[in-house]
């Protein structure tokens, strides 16, 4: 994102919707004018300035933006669709269609880290150090997520040279494993949090068996390992065949 | 993406605090699914919903409701956002009766979550849970504004924004009203909730500083 600033007049209406915070004031002599400025290293091309409509003169402009550069808005805004997924955002569809996909089975966990959330962004290096301590645990990446198609080496967890000093709001690395693995993936998560220069958040996956049990839950008590109160939960009502699809 | 998942608040505040979502899955049942995520919306606006969305069209505070029902393609994601739990509860019964074959995920407490469903004949299929935030936790802004700003799990709401509404509420500039209707546009997905909000900012007009960092 850039402030045109033969448009700009300074007025700092757009500073504070920057989730980056990376919006400053500047002026070129004393006693000149005063314009915005986008630092555009810290910039993650999510366009919410843009589509606040704050700008009175309209200065605020999303240039084209070439390879590696780009991948900074497919996974900082929202409204792009990524090409691999079809889904918009960071991530996939996860919990949200189990009961279709069967993408979490029983037996299996699912364990996400999303690097840069909340609120601080990250650059993608930090995904590496993530990517390269889940590595060698032999650990499934799951492959819809666009940050896998970023990988060169599945096998260390390097990452593609070139993207490493992107900035995005946000990104996931997302992998599915046997529930007996759960723990030695957490611990590793927790090991790699302190080489993280941004935060990340982490958060657990199970299928609910028959009897209503959630195994993965259970594993997280014996670990004594606290989750929130507050969570999400896929309800069952998915079906092969939706209402009016003519199936 | 978990982007329900990862609100960040109090047992108190998040009693008032649920969101639904359906969707249809890429390659699996989305094609002709249009029509089931339109009945979806028109089953949410019989009821008293405090936000609700879809991400490419907007949510209910930027985008009307005739105009998000019209954006909805096979791909859409349909989002409500409730703050009674027996309204919640009245609409998971309505979308479990119109049986549309859309998945649908719930986000708020677990144990009224399951309580809700127990009482609708329903069981959880899958569940989520949050383990935390790790790495560099000290450059993160104070913990009663992240309660606002994680109502956007794709990050939109700034802490600018909601330190500024804050400030500009104990300043007189702006009403509680405006401001929850400020801090809720930026979320394209429309499951942020201004009704928790407004809460929150009630709460916090009494103890913040201005010069809070």
């Amino acid at each position: 994102m850039r402030i045109n600033p033969g448009k700009c007049v300074g007025c700092g209406q757009c500073r504070v919707f920057c989730p980056m915070g990376c919006i400053a004031f500047t002026r070129k002599d004393k006693g000149g004018q005063i314009q915005c400025r986008i630092n555009e290293d810290e910039c993650v091309d999510c366009e919410v300035c843009l589509r606040a409509n704050a700008c009175p003169t309209d200065a605020l402009e999303q240039p084209p933006a070439a390879w590696p550069r780009s991948v900074r808005g497919t996974f900082s805004n929202p409204l792009i669709t990524h090409k691999e997924t079809k889904v918009p955002g960071r991530g996939t569809e996860e919990i949200k269609t189990n009961d279709v996909t069967n993408r979490y089975k029983c037996g299996y966990v699912g364990i996400s880290a999303e690097l840069g959330r909340p609120v601080l962004g990250a650059r993608l290096r930090d995904a590496e150090r993530v990517f390269m301590v889940l590595a060698p645990l032999a650990v499934e990446f799951e492959k819809q997520n666009p940050l896998t198609s970023l990988l060169a080496d599945p096998a260390t967890g390097k990452l593609k040279e070139d993207v490493l000093g992107e900035k995005v709001l946000s990104c996931i690395v997302e992998t599915i494993a046997p529930i007996e693995r759960a723990a030695e993936i957490l611990d590793a998560l927790d090991k790699v949090a302190g080489e993280i220069e941004s935060v990340f958040s982490v958060d657990l996956i199970s299928r609910v068996e028959e009897d209503l049990s959630i195994p993965a839950l259970e594993m997280l008590k014996r670990e004594k390992r606290s989750y929130a109160l507050n969570g999400k939960i896929n309800i069952g009502l998915g079906r092969l065949c939706i209402k009016g699809a003519d199936c | 993406m978990s982007h329900t998942l990862h609100r960040k608040g109090t047992t108190d505040n998040l009693s008032g605090d649920y969101v639904m979502l359906a969707m249809s899955a890429k390659g699996v049942n989305a094609a002709n699914s249009s029509r089931a995520l339109k009945d979806f919306f028109s089953i949410i606006s019989k009821y008293d919903w405090v936000n609700m969305g879809e991400v490419k069209v907007g949510g209910a505070y930027v985008a009307s409701f005739q105009d998000i029902v019209g954006g909805v393609r096979d791909t859409s994601v349909a989002h409500a956002v409730f703050h009674d739990k027996d309204e919640f509860a009245r609409v998971i019964a309505e979308v479990k009766k119109a049986d549309l074959g859309l998945s649908v995920t719930i986000s708020g407490l677990l144990g009224i979550m399951n309580e809700v469903l127990t009482a609708t004949g329903l069981s959880p299929h899958t569940v989520e849970v949050s383990l935390g935030i790790k790495g560099k936790t000290e450059l993160l802004p104070h913990s009663d504004l992240l309660q606002i700003t994680t109502m956007c799990g794709h990050g939109m709401v700034s802490q600018a924004l909601a330190r500024k509404t804050l400030i500009d509420i104990k300043r007189g500039r702006i009403s509680l009203e405006k401001a929850t209707e400020l801090l809720a546009t930026p979320c394209a997905c429309g499951i942020f909730n201004p009704r928790r909000a407004r809460i929150i900012l009630e709460d916090l007009m009494d103890t913040w500083c201005m010069d809070e960092p």
